[in-house]
């Protein structure tokens, strides 16, 4: 039934859409809201996100009502008493979405096929379709009807923080996208600029990107190193603690909090900085570390690449939702048996610079994670901007997820897709790292160095120093963080 | 004599209540001053400083309460014994029947009148510069001579008690360094109490410093209780200074409201949570600088009608509101309603978590956003720096608002919703969770705003006794 999208397309044009990601100055939205008033907008589920996006376009001065299947209105849902609580008209589909000049489709990727056949034939001519991920068109190659302007209006956040930010005065970093199959009038720019003004986002940045940049971007990053790395380090670094008679509360902690620690430099300054908490031998050792990883996994993050590229992912995904998720809630019920998961943080104190410390491994694991990342999608044709967000930008995000609750917490946040990859990764990592782990002892994960002597040969630091800096990484994430930090919070 | 010598000095004031000719009266004082104590009694004009201070030299009528442990020898130097002695003098002048012209009494003799150390009164009136006057009329002297003279007077009669009240006012350079040295000398032999109004004419020697206001003994604080101390500063200088709230930024300009509409009309409002309703068909109207108090037990839903005003509650598009020109949920933004509200909560003080500088905390006001993400303008910065003045937090200004006391966060969120002088300033619960000393730091601050300003003030709280003055509309909740 699916008919991927991507692989219908010419390679020059694959290329020209991966391609695709252009960050927008707040000056370029001075008409604000405007392609929207008077609409009627009409969204699609009351999770978190849906409701946190209607409730800042209702605040920015649009007509937001919210259509649900007629069991969670006739049951009183949570999603129903999400909306109606909050004083918006709730109706079916038969009800709302013919009156609707814009659409906004917030249900989960793995309803999107039912939804959209089940609304489409009920919008309005020349009305507007909008996404907040593009899977459903690149991966399921869902033909929308010619007269509809389709647009993706993506915020990087979790729906609460979409609401918070806009509540405060400014937003989250938001990515817009048209799909230009279907784009009948030239409008849909327009009205994505105006959605994410309405939703906050111009505020905090806004990436104009493809849909199908977005979707093997987002893909890409979220099921290696976002949620995969950090799910296989967290079980593997505990697990290492445990052998070494390190305190398991102790470890416990070390973890969940340290992933947050250590990545709140790389968002600060990139993989440089956050090597650079590193005492100057503990950077040797953490640099030598990433390195030997990277050699070990690179064919890994090429094979996930590539899968997501010629839609085999999505395929064997898409086969598992057709099967009752069998797949995917069996390895959830699995990460919640881990010990790492099971096992709860001790109130011990650790400092901002132990996690550094006696997290060596921890940060070799994100450098490698990002860098091998950040490579693999350049390599496949995806701008270096776009690569940046999937793979640095976010990580902090998600390692914030798991101070919260563990891989728990992380699982539960993330999409269904990003689930189901993070375990895909989780499961083929953790026997290619067998035979590095070996060697793994807990003077780089748990009690840190022990050294009488700080010394380091300085031609080592230099070469270690200056391949740091030389990564594409780092000179994309310098210019990016500077355009950032023209629009973001004087702090 | 001896006996008095070895005896420290302990006086005790007990539920105190003094009136001084029915101009002025001093309630409940509670105040106990111990050996090796020096005081200063601060406040602002006509709280009662010199009141309180001439107390401890048995003036003024006991009408309740004691008064304990007064040592016999007490001397005052102040502006009304000063005034006392000269109209004392001039009285003598009058005295007509004798028909001859009074020359009135002699500094000499003035000076020497109480004197106890003949050495000690040489070398003061010397470095007093007084020697050309001593045989002149004491009535004939200038202010500051005079004072010097009472000053002289006092410091040779060996007091077991000293007081001076503003003893620095009216003195030139050169003798306030020499009286301030001399006290220093005093330190370890003769308690002291000064009534002093500036902060940076306390003596370094002064141990407790008592805050009058309104006739009562308000906050007692060691010198040494740093943070206390800072915040009676503030106190002081909100009270004292001559500083106006700073005016609004020309450049940042709010629409004109039409002055003959309300600025809030609700009519018939419900706010209701499942089937419980908590404001039921409620009607209120605010006219433009019309201030109001709004009361009510906890739960009585005073927070969500005002965020009903503000925007800020969900049910506020499903009800009859009209705000500013604007019927709600008519395609305005909430940033359009917000523009014309100054809003101080505690929840607003906890959602305001940012590191971010005192300055840009009032900028913030200009942009209604929570932390700040806009360039502002010269001018605006320059407005935040007068409200810091006013404040007296200029020297913190790039200091970050999280690290500052909880009562210094309330009054910069004040200054913060009153920086672009809005048409409405609300103020939820302004003094909930403050001490006492804080609590008077923001109803000093607000009452500058009511008489400084055209803003209406929505004023929520359920203290019965921070009341503001001029606002004289009320909504009670129940």
């Amino acid at each position: 039934m699916s008919n991927n999208y991507f692989n219908t397309l010419p390679l020059r044009e694959q290329l020209a859409q991966l391609a695709k990601c252009r960050f927008m100055h707040i000056s370029e939205f001075p008409d604000g809201v405007e392609a929207l008033k008077g609409k009627k907008m009409v969204v699609i589920g009351c999770g978190a996100q849906g409701l946190a996006q209607g409730m800042n376009l209702r605040d920015s001065g649009c007509d937001v009502s919210y259509t649900l299947r007629p069991a969670a209105i006739a049951e009183k849902r949570q999603s129903w008493k999400n909306a109606t609580e909050n004083g918006f008209t709730v109706g079916t589909y038969e009800e709302l979405i013919p009156t609707a000049d814009v659409v906004l489709n917030l249900t989960p990727d793995k309803q999107h096929t039912s939804v959209v056949n089940a609304i489409m034939p009920l919008m309005k001519q020349d009305a507007c379709l909008s996404y907040s991920h593009g899977f459903n068109i690149v991966e399921e190659g869902m033909k929308i009807r010619d007269d509809l302007t389709v647009i993706m209006v993506a915020p990087k956040c979790p729906g609460s923080e979409v609401r918070n930010e806009y509540v405060r005065g400014f937003g989250v970093p938001t990515l817009i996208a048209v799909h230009e199959a279907n784009d009948p009038k030239g409008e849909g720019l327009a009205l994505a600029k105006a959605y994410a003004v309405g939703t906050g986002g111009h505020k905090a940045g806004v990436l104009m990107s493809s849909f199908i940049a977005e979707v093997k971007s987002d893909l890409m990053g979220e099921q290696t190193i976002l949620c995969g790395m950090l799910q296989t380090g967290s079980l593997l670094c505990f697990d290492k603690m445990i052998e070494e008679g390190v305190d398991a509360g102790y470890a416990s902690k070390l973890i969940q909090y340290g992933w947050e620690t250590v990545t709140e430099a790389l968002k600060y300054g990139g993989v440089t900085n956050m090597l650079d908490r590193l005492s100057n031998p503990a950077k040797i050792k953490c640099f030598d570390l990433a390195d030997e990883m990277k050699q070990i996994l690179r064919p890994l993050y090429n094979k996930h690449q590539d899968d997501i590229m010629n839609g085999t992912f999505s395929r064997l995904m898409m086969a598992d939702w057709a099967n009752d998720d069998v797949n995917l809630l069996g390895w959830r019920a699995e990460t919640a048996e881990t010990a790492f998961e099971k096992t709860p943080a001790s109130d011990v104190e650790i400092s901002e610079q132990e996690y550094f410390d006696h997290g060596i491994l921890m940060v070799a694991m994100v450098k490698a994670g990002v860098e091998l990342a950040f490579e693999t999608m350049t390599a496949a044709g995806i701008i270096a901007d776009s690569a940046y967000y999937e793979s640095l930008h976010e990580t902090p995000l998600i390692a914030n997820t798991i101070a919260r609750k563990k891989l728990y917490e992380m699982n539960a946040t993330i999409s269904d897709t990003a689930e189901y990859g993070c375990y895909l990764y989780n499961h083929a990592c953790i026997p290619l790292l067998a035979d590095f782990m070996k060697g793994i002892k807990s003077d780089v994960i748990g009690r840190g160095l022990s050294l009488d002597d700080l010394g380091v040969d300085n031609a080592r630091l230099i070469e270690v120093n200056t391949q740091l800096r030389s990564h594409p990484v780092e000179a994309i994430g310098a210019t990016l963080r500077g355009h950032m930090s023209d629009m973001k919070k004087i702090v | 004599m001896i006996q008095q010598d070895t005896t420290p000095l302990n006086i005790c004031l007990n539920n105190l209540c003094v009136n001084f000719e029915e101009r002025f009266q001093l309630h409940d004082i509670n105040w106990q001053i111990e050996p090796q104590q020096h005081w200063v009694i601060t406040g602002a004009n006509g709280a009662g400083k010199s009141a309180l201070a001439a107390v401890l030299a048995s003036l003024g009528n006991v009408v309740k309460g004691t008064i304990e442990g007064l040592p016999k020898q007490v001397a005052i130097v102040s502006f009304e014994a000063q005034a006392e002695l000269i109209e004392a003098e001039l009285k003598k002048d009058d005295a007509d029947i004798m028909d001859v012209v009074s020359e009135g009494t002699s500094v000499h003799t003035i000076l020497l009148e109480h004197c106890c150390d003949q050495e000690l009164a040489k070398q003061l009136i010397i470095k007093f510069d007084l020697q050309k006057l001593m045989s002149r009329a004491f009535r004939k002297l200038s202010t500051g001579e005079s004072r010097k003279v009472m000053l002289i007077r006092a410091l040779v009669s060996k007091p077991d008690l000293l007081i001076l009240d503003e003893p620095f006012d009216g003195l030139d350079v050169n003798t306030l360094a020499m009286l301030q040295e001399h006290l220093h000398t005093l330190v370890d032999t003769i308690p002291m109490i000064m009534v002093l109004n500036r902060f940076d004419e306390f003596p370094t020697f002064i141990t407790d410093i008592a805050y009058v206001d309104n006739g009562r003994l308000q906050h007692q604080i060691r010198r040494d209780d740093v943070q206390a101390f800072g915040e009676l500063y503030q106190l002081l200088h909100l009270k004292t200074t001559n500083l106006s709230v700073p005016q609004a930024d020309v450049e940042t300009t709010i629409p004109a409201l039409d002055p003959d509409q309300p600025l809030v009309h609700l009519r018939d409002v419900t706010i209701k949570y499942g089937d419980q309703i908590i404001i039921d068909k409620l009607n209120w109207i605010i006219q433009p600088n019309q201030h109001w108090q709004l009361s009510g037990p906890n739960g009585s839903g005073k927070t969500g009608l005002l965020s009903l005003i503000t925007g800020d509650h969900p049910q506020c598009y499903v009800n009859d509101i009209f705000v500013f020109g604007f019927k709600r949920g008519s395609g305005e933004s909430i940033w359009q309603i917000k523009q014309f509200i100054g809003y101080v909560s505690t929840a607003l003080q906890w959602e305001y978590r940012v590191g971010t500088s005192l300055r840009n905390v009032i900028v913030s006001g200009f942009y209604d956003s929570i932390g700040l993400y806009s360039k502002f303008t010269k001018k605006q910065g320059q407005i935040a720096d007068q409200w810091l003045q006013l404040l007296g937090m200029s020297d913190r200004a790039d200091q970050p608002f999280n690290k500052m006391s909880y009562g210094d966060r309330r009054l910069l969120l004040i200054a913060r919703a009153m920086v672009k002088h809005p048409p409405l300033l609300i103020l939820d619960e302004p003094c909930l969770g403050l001490d006492d000393m804080n609590r008077q730091l923001v109803l000093a601050l607000i009452e500058k705003i009511c008489t400084d300003s055209e803003t209406a003030v929505l004023y929520v709280n359920h203290h019965a006794e921070d009341k503001i003055k001029g606002i004289d509309n009320f909504l009670a909740l129940e």
